[in-house]
């Protein structure tokens, strides 16, 4: 979870420079992968871009997994809403969103997603935390009558330790989800370049002429879907 | 009932979030005809896929959920299929259309939902195991059986969205893009209407839990 926590400083990457008279390169040995339509190195813009949407996951990640966490020890009467939301696809969900909004922005995108992934990860933090409500640990801090901030203080590490065992899976669903969006067009502007962005752009010439660039993001995602898969997803 | 009180609330408020979209387009646009042309395609692929499944995990048994290969076959996105279907499908065989589709879906959706039917099945060790193959493939089919029609349920909306993905890719109408045309046109009861669609399919699902609890 550290390692990931790391890619949030890719949020704080600068843009690329723009020179549109250096656009559509054939790759060299100064530009490995050639360069885009507005003249940035294709490998560098890549980098980037990835950066870029591991730091947004790591933040949807680190939302969804505080709101599972509130939702999995407070939501006991609400079971039956949060089933509801998890069958409501959140695509579905998102587009009218994004219609009424005239487009979602970064903040927007991100508190959406780490909200509609939020009850997909209560489940298997509820399986945690109930086992642990059943344990004479708790019963004896219930007998004991502890005031809330100290029981806060003593349990919360652990609690979120529980937490942070979901936090692959809360990762690449927010990975997919904005690079999703991104390439349905959804996603926010151009101002946040993603691997989604990437995509979005690259799609409509990889049925005809694929770029390095396409090849290149296509196989980023594979990459890291196959680095971040395990039998244990939730 | 009452137990289920909260969920059928979120519907209530999804249905009234479908009627009350604001907004207009700038030229009032008719509703577009429901792709009834997209049925049969999406029935048959959906029908491909409860079959399939199923059947895998009904060979592959419980351990099929801790195979690496399935793992590394359900990690990517549906939109990686989708791509790559698009940028390797030979020119000469013209647009992927309902074939490539259908090959991304089945791609896409195969995988994860072999997954989710062998994670649902009981363990076999030691029993029904000790008692010989016969009867493990009986167990399995027996809990497969019981498990079916309330999968079929609960994956449905998954589906649908996974099929709204390809179709944009792919550039193929279908039921998911009739979805996203709904909302650009501000049908208000079509998406009334597929909201109703998605809660009988919620509690489709849910009855079955609860007759399971």
């Amino acid at each position: 979870m550290k390692g990931r926590l790391l890619f949030l400083g890719g949020l704080l990457l600068p843009d690329l420079a723009l020179d549109p008279f250096l656009g559509s390169l054939a790759p060299s040995l100064r530009h490995p992968l050639g360069t885009d339509d507005l003249g940035r190195d294709a490998l560098l813009r890549l980098l980037v871009a990835s950066a870029r949407s591991l730091g947004f996951a790591s933040a949807c990640a680190l939302l969804a997994l505080m709101l599972a966490l509130l939702l999995a020890w407070r939501g006991r009467r609400t079971a039956s809403a949060l089933s509801a939301l998890r069958s409501l696809p959140p695509l579905l969900f998102l587009l009218p969103l994004a219609a009424v909004a005239g487009g979602l922005s970064l903040t927007a995108t991100g508190l959406l997603l780490g909200a509609l992934a939020a009850p997909h990860l209560e489940p298997a933090l509820r399986a945690r935390i109930e086992t642990f409500r059943q344990s004479p640990a708790w019963a004896l801090e219930r007998t004991l009558g502890a005031p809330w901030p100290s029981t806060l203080r003593r349990w919360a590490p652990w609690g979120w330790q529980q937490a942070a065992a979901l936090f692959p899976t809360a990762w690449i669903t927010a990975l997919w989800g904005e690079a999703t969006l991104a390439a349905l067009g959804l996603g926010p502007g151009p101002g946040h370049d993603s691997l989604g962005r990437l995509l979005a752009e690259e799609l409509p010439r990889l049925g005809s002429d694929p770029s390095p660039l396409g090849w290149s993001a296509l196989a980023a995602i594979l990459l890291l879907a196959w680095t971040s898969a395990g039998p244990a997803r939730a | 009932m009452r137990r289920g009180l909260p969920g059928w609330l979120v519907w209530v408020l999804g249905l009234a979030l479908a009627l009350g979209l604001p907004g207009a387009t700038w030229k009032g646009a008719a509703p577009p005809a429901f792709p009834w042309q997209s049925l049969l395609p999406a029935a048959g692929a959906v029908a491909a896929l409860a079959a399939a499944a199923p059947l895998l995990a009904w060979l592959g048994g419980p351990d099929l959920a801790r195979r690496r290969p399935l793992a590394l076959l359900e990690a990517p996105p549906d939109l990686l299929w989708a791509a790559l279907i698009l940028a390797l499908w030979p020119a000469a065989w013209g647009p992927p259309g309902f074939q490539g589709w259908l090959l991304a879906f089945l791609a896409a959706a195969l995988p994860g939902e072999v997954r989710w039917l062998a994670q649902a099945l009981p363990p076999e060790r030691p029993f029904p195991e000790a008692w010989g193959k016969a009867a493990v493939r009986r167990a399995r089919r027996l809990v497969l059986f019981r498990l079916w029609r309330r999968w079929l349920a609960a994956r449905l909306p998954v589906w649908l969205t996974a099929t709204l993905v390809l179709e944009r890719v792919l550039g193929l109408p279908g039921l998911g893009t009739d979805w996203l045309t709904r909302v650009a046109v501000r049908d208000r009861l079509g998406l009334a209407g597929w909201v109703l669609v998605l809660a009988g399919l919620w509690a489709l699902s849910h009855a079955r839990t609860e007759d399971a609890a």
